[in-house]
C-alpha cells in the first residue's frame, strides 16, 4: 500500500477554495479536509471558513513563560539579595520592592516573548527539513492545495484539481 | 495628488521583483556609503583606543562632569530605537495597514540603533575590561551587581529589549526570507534556507505565525515604553534638582517616540529614493508618518513645558536656578536651539505642501534629530555643571576625543544599516502583497474611477492582473 | 535554601533606613567641624593628600577640574545672608574676611551614591561608614552625580605615573593602595587608622577608647576645628557635642530646644542623614 503526496497549485485563493470546498464534501472518497494542507504566500484573512478551526496553542505558552518569568525574575532578584547582605543599601531595605517590580517586569516580558518564539517553532513545525512538494511559485504568487492520500485517490483528486483551473500538479510518493 | 497608499492593482510577482531587486548589485554609490561609514567606525575606533589606554580625562571628563556626551548620545539612540519596534507593533495591533510597506525598516533602525546605544554604557565606564561585572552571574565571592541601580535595570532592559525586538523583526521577516531563498543563489541561498527555517507557508505554519507576531506585538509596546522609563530612571530616581523630575518617564518616551519617527521619515526619504520604492513608500504613507510625528511633537513639547512649569511652581532653588540657567547660561544657545528644533520647528508639518515635500522632510526630519539629541545634551549637562553645591559649579566642554566617539556611532549605525538593506528585505514583501490584496477585495474600480481618484492616483488597470 | 533564607528572614529583609536598617552597627564614626575655628589654612587637605596616597595632578589638570582632594577647603566670599538682613553692604564682604567650609566626604547613612552603583562597589560597613571597594568599582561614575555634596573624585588618568617621580614613590603610605585609572574615590574617614585601632583593642580585649586614634585631618588641624569619633559611645568627645548641639542622626529637620545653638548637618533635608556636624562660623556684624 503506497501513499502519494499531491500539490495543486492554484492561480488564486478562490480557486483554491473551490477545490477544498470540493473535498469538503467528499468529491474525493476517502480524502478529508482535515488533510488538506494549504501553502499560499500570504495567510488569507478567511482561511479558517474554509479549513476548519485549527488549534495553535501559542498564546498558552506565552501565558506560560510570562508567569514563570515573573516569579523566577522575581525570586531571583530576592534570594541574590538575601544572600549578599554587604551590598550598598542606601537606606533602603534589602529586598527593595520598587526596583525588582521594575526588573521583574523586564524578566516577565524576556521569557513571554522567548516561550512564545519557542511554542511558534514548534507548533509551526519549523527547523525540521523542508515538507516535500515545495514550489516556489508558492511563495511568489499561486496557492497550493497539498495532500496525502492512498496511491488509488491520487487520480480522482488531480481530476478535482483540474476542475477547478490548476495550474500545475506535482505529485511524489511517500518513501 | 496621490490619495492612496498603494495602487492595489500592484501583482504580487512585480513586488517580489522590485524589493528582491533593491537587495542586489549594489552601485558604486553604495560602497562610497560603505566607506564613509566605516571611516566613521575608524575614527571612533581610534578615539576610543586613546581613551581606554589614557583613561577618561582625554574626553575632557573632569569633577563634576562625571557624564556627559556618551551618555546623552546612549540616551539618543535608545530614543531612536523607540519608533521602529512600538510603532510596528501599534500599528499591527490597531491593523493599520499603512505600516507594512515601512515597518521593516523601521524596525531594523529600532535594532541597529539599540545596538549602537548599547555601546555607549560600555565605552563611557572607566574600567573597561570590567564591564561584565554588571552582569547577574553566580560568582564564588557570592557577590551580585546591585539591583538597586538604575543602570543594572538598564542593563537588564537594554538586554530584553534587543532580544525582544530583534526576534520581532526576525520573525516577522521569515516568510520574506523563504522568498528570498528561493530565488537566491550561491552563498545567498544558503544563508536563507538557514534563517528561513525551512518556512514553506503552510496554513499550520501561518496559523502559528499569526499568533506569535501578535503576541510579541502585544509584549512589545509595554516594553518599549518600560525601557525608556527605565532610561530615564537614570536621572528620575537620582537626587539632583534638574534630574530628579517625576514626569520623566512620559518625557523621556514622548521624546523617543519623536525621534524615532523623524529618523523612519529620513530613513523613509533615503530608501525611496534609492532603492526607487516609489510604489510601495508612497507619499500618503509618509504623510501619515508626519501627522503621527506632529502629534508626538506636540506631546513632548507640553511634557517639557511642564517640566519647567513644575520647577517654577514648586520654587525649589536648585531646581529654578537650573531652568534659569538653562535659559541664560553657557549651555543657552544649544538649549535655544533644542527649543527651535523640537518645539517650533514641527508646525511645518501642518502644511500639507511642505508635509508631502520630500526633500523639505528629510531636511526637517534631520533637525528634529539634531533637537532631540541637543536635548538628551541639555538634560544630562546642565544639571552636572550647576548642582547642589555652588562649590562644585563648572562649565565644561567636551574635547574632540568624545565628539569622535559621537560621530562614529554615527557609522556603526549607518554600517549596520547598509549592511542589512542589501541582505534583508527593507520592505516586507508578504506584508505589501497582504495589503494589497485586502485592498483590493475592498475597491469598487468604476466608483474609484468615478469619484475618488484625484489627478495623480495611479491608473486602476482594466484588465485583472491576476493575484 | 536561598527560598528558605528569604522566608524567615523576609521581615528583616524589609526594614528600611527607617525601620533601623539591616545593619546592627558596631560603631558609627562622625565627626565635628567647628567653622568658627578654622582659619583656612589647607593643612587637613595636606595631611589628607600624604596620609591617604592622594596623587598631586599637577597645575593643567588641576585647573581642568581633575583633582582627587578629598578633603578640600572651600572659601566664600559672599554672605548673602548677612545681605539679605540688611547687616551688609553688596560688595563690602572681603573686609569681613572669606568664610571656610572644610568638606570632606559626609558619610552619610543613607547615602545617595550607594543604592545607584551597579556592581555594590560602594556600601555601608557595620562601623557606619561608607566604603568603596576599589577594586569592584568599574567606573560608571553614577555615584558622583548623584552625591549632591560632590564629594567624590574620580581618577581620570592614571595618575600614579607623574604623582610620585622618584624617591617621592617612597613616601607613599604602606597601609593604603594606590589607585589606577577609572576608579571612583573618596575620603575613608582614614579607615586604615580605625582597621589599626580596631585590632589593636581586639589584641587587647577591650573596646576602642575614644581619642585612642585620630584621622589625618583632625591631627594636623591647628586650632582644632575637627573632632572625631564614635557615635555609638555615649561617653565620647563627638557623642557629647552631638548632644549639646542638638543634632540627632535620622532627622531630616532637627528641632532645637536651645536654637541659638549653632550645630547644623549640611543639606540634611535631602535626607541623607550625614555624619559630620557643622558648628556655624560666628560672624561679628
Amino acid at each position: 500500500m503506497t501513499r502519494r503526496i499531491v500539490l495543486g497549485l492554484f492561480k488564486d485563493f478562490d480557486q483554491a477554495f473551490a477545490a477544498i470546498a470540493e473535498i469538503r464534501e467528499h468529491k474525493v472518497p476517502g480524502v478529508s479536509v482535515d488533510d488538506v494542507i494549504l501553502k499560499s504566500p500570504i495567510e488569507h484573512p478567511e482561511v479558517e471558513e474554509v479549513l476548519g478551526e485549527r488549534p495553535a496553542h501559542v498564546p498558552k505558552f506565552t501565558l506560560a513563560g510570562a508567569i514563570f518569568g515573573m516569579t523566577f525574575g522575581f525570586l531571583f532578584l530576592a534570594s541574590a539579595q538575601a544572600t549578599f547582605l554587604v551590598q550598598p543599601q542606601g537606606g533602603k531595605p534589602v529586598v527593595p520592592l520598587p526596583s525588582n517590580f521594575v526588573l521583574t517586569y523586564e524578566m516577565l516580558i524576556l521569557f513571554g516573548v522567548l516561550f512564545t518564539l519557542v511554542s511558534f517553532i514548534v507548533g509551526a513545525g519549523l527547523f525540521r527539513r523542508r515538507p516535500p512538494l515545495y514550489s516556489e511559485m508558492i511563495s511568489l504568487d499561486q496557492v497550493g492545495v497539498m495532500l496525502e492520500v492512498e496511491e488509488e485517490q491520487a487520480e480522482a483528486l488531480k481530476e478535482l484539481f483540474r476542475r477547478h483551473k490548476v495550474v500545475e500538479i506535482r505529485e511524489e510518493a511517500v518513501r | 495628488m496621490q490619495t492612496k497608499d498603494i495602487n492595489e492593482q500592484i501583482a504580487w510577482a512585480k513586488i517580489n521583483k522590485d524589493v528582491l531587486r533593491s537587495m542586489e548589485n549594489p552601485r558604486s554609490g553604495y560602497w562610497i556609503a560603505v566607506g564613509i561609514c566605516v571611516a566613521m567606525v575608524l575614527v571612533a575606533i581610534l578615539a576610543e583606543i586613546y581613551q581606554y589606554n589614557a583613561g577618561l580625562g582625554v574626553g575632557n571628563l573632569n569633577w563634576p562632569h562625571m557624564w556627559d556626551l556618551y551618555i546623552a548620545t546612549f540616551i539618543f539612540w535608545i530614543g531612536m530605537s523607540h519608533s521602529g519596534t512600538l510603532l510596528s507593533a501599534i500599528l499591527h495591533i490597531v491593523h493599520a495597514d499603512w505600516r507594512k510597506p515601512i515597518y521593516r525598516f523601521a524596525e531594523a533602525m529600532t535594532t541597529f540603533s539599540l545596538m549602537t546605544a548599547a555601546l555607549f554604557p560600555v565605552l563611557h565606564l572607566g574600567r573597561v575590561w570590567n564591564m561584565y561585572w554588571v552582569l547577574p552571574y553566580v560568582s564564588d565571592r557570592g557577590l551580585w551587581p546591585n539591583f538597586r541601580s538604575p543602570l543594572i535595570w538598564d542593563a537588564f532592559a537594554i538586554f530584553t529589549y534587543l532580544t525582544s525586538s530583534a526576534l520581532f523583526l526576525y520573525v516577522g521577516m521569515i516568510p520574506d526570507l523563504a522568498i528570498c531563498r528561493d530565488n537566491a543563489h550561491g552563498w545567498r541561498r544558503k544563508l536563507y534556507t538557514v534563517l528561513s527555517l525551512g518556512w514553506a507557508g503552510t496554513d499550520r505554519q501561518w496559523r502559528h505565525f499569526r499568533k506569535a507576531y501578535l503576541l510579541m506585538a502585544c509584549f512589545l509596546i509595554p516594553l518599549a515604553v518600560s525601557v525608556h522609563s527605565i532610561v530615564s530612571s537614570d536621572f528620575a530616581m537620582s537626587i539632583m534638582p534638574g534630574w530628579h523630575v517625576t514626569t520623566f518617564p512620559p518625557y523621556f518616551v514622548a521624546g523617543a517616540l519623536y525621534s524615532g519617527c523623524a529618523a523612519i521619515i529620513t530613513l523613509f526619504v533615503l530608501l525611496r529614493y534609492f532603492f526607487r520604492f516609489e510604489e510601495y513608500m508612497t507619499i500618503p504613507i509618509l504623510e501619515k508618518t508626519v501627522k503621527l510625528t506632529f502629534a508626538i511633537a506636540m506631546v513632548w513639547s507640553y511634557l517639557w513645558i511642564i517640566e519647567f512649569l513644575a520647577a517654577w511652581y514648586g520654587g525649589h532653588k536648585a531646581d529654578v536656578e537650573i531652568l534659569v540657567s538653562k535659559f541664560t547660561g553657557p549651555y543657552s544657545p544649544f538649549f535655544i536651539t533644542m527649543i527651535f528644533c523640537g518645539t517650533v520647528l514641527p508646525f511645518t508639518l501642518a502644511f500639507e505642501r511642505l508635509r508631502r515635500h520630500l526633500p523639505t522632510m528629510f531636511v526637517v526630519s534631520l533637525l528634529f534629530n539634531l533637537g532631540m539629541w541637543l536635548e538628551r545634551w541639555m538634560i544630562v549637562t546642565p544639571t552636572l555643571a550647576q548642582a547642589y553645591h555652588p562649590f562644585a559649579w563648572n562649565v565644561m566642554w567636551p574635547s574632540v576625543v568624545q565628539w569622535a566617539i559621537v560621530f562614529g556611532s554615527f557609522g556603526w549605525f549607518g554600517l549596520l544599516f547598509l549592511v542589512f538593506v542589501k541582505i534583508f528585505p527593507s520592505v516586507s514583501m508578504y506584508e505589501v502583497k497582504e495589503m494589497v490584496y485586502h485592498r483590493r477585495r475592498h475597491v469598487v474600480e468604476e466608483l474609484a474611477v468615478k469619484y475618488h481618484r484625484r489627478a495623480g492616483d495611479p491608473q486602476p488597470v482594466t484588465d485583472n492582473p491576476g493575484t | 535554601m536561598s527560598l528558605k533564607n528569604l522566608l524567615e528572614n523576609w521581615s528583616r529583609y524589609r526594614r528600611g533606613h527607617e525601620q533601623g536598617g539591616y545593619h546592627d552597627y558596631e560603631h558609627m564614626w562622625a565627626m565635628v567641624i567647628d567653622l568658627d575655628k578654622c582659619i583656612g589654612c589647607n593643612a587637613c587637605s595636606v595631611a589628607c593628600y600624604a596620609e591617604n596616597n592622594l596623587a598631586v595632578v599637577g597645575e593643567e589638570r588641576f585647573a581642568r577640574n581633575q583633582a582627587m582632594h578629598w578633603m578640600r577647603i572651600e572659601r566664600y566670599w559672599d554672605e548673602p545672608d548677612l545681605e539679605r538682613a540688611g547687616k551688609l553692604e553688596h560688595g563690602e564682604y572681603q573686609q569681613y574676611g572669606a568664610s571656610f567650609l572644610p568638606m570632606n566626604c559626609q558619610q552619610c547613612n543613607a547615602a545617595t551614591c550607594e543604592p545607584v552603583c551597579p556592581v555594590a562597589a560602594t556600601y555601608h560597613t557595620p562601623d557606619g561608614l561608607n566604603a568603596q571597594v576599589y577594586n569592584r568599582c568599574i567606573g560608571s561614575r553614577y555615584c558622583s552625580n548623584n552625591c549632591p555634596y560632590r564629594l567624590r573624585f574620580f581618577n581620570f588618568w592614571s595618575y600614579y605615573e607623574t604623582s610620585w617621580p622618584k624617591p617621592l614613590d617612597m613616601q607613599l603610605n604602606p597601609d593604603l593602595t594606590v589607585r589606577d585609572k577609572g576608579v571612583m574615590e573618596k575620603c575613608t574617614f582614614c579607615v586604615q587608622r580605625i582597621r589599626a585601632a580596631k585590632d589593636k583593642a581586639a589584641r587587647e580585649g577591650r573596646k576602642v577608647r575614644d581619642g585612642e586614634f585620630q584621622t589625618a585631618c583632625q591631627q594636623t588641624c591647628p586650632t582644632t576645628a575637627i573632632v572625631f569619633g564614635d557615635l555609638l559611645d555615649p561617653e565620647s568627645q563627638v557623642s557629647r557635642m552631638w548632644r549639646y548641639y542638638e543634632v540627632e542622626l535620622g532627622k531630616t529637620e532637627q528641632h532645637k530646644r536651645h536654637p541659638e545653638r549653632r550645630g547644623y548637618r549640611i543639606m540634611e533635608e535631602l535626607n541623607t542623614d550625614p555624619c559630620i556636624l557643622f558648628l556655624e562660623r560666628v560672624r561679628e556684624v
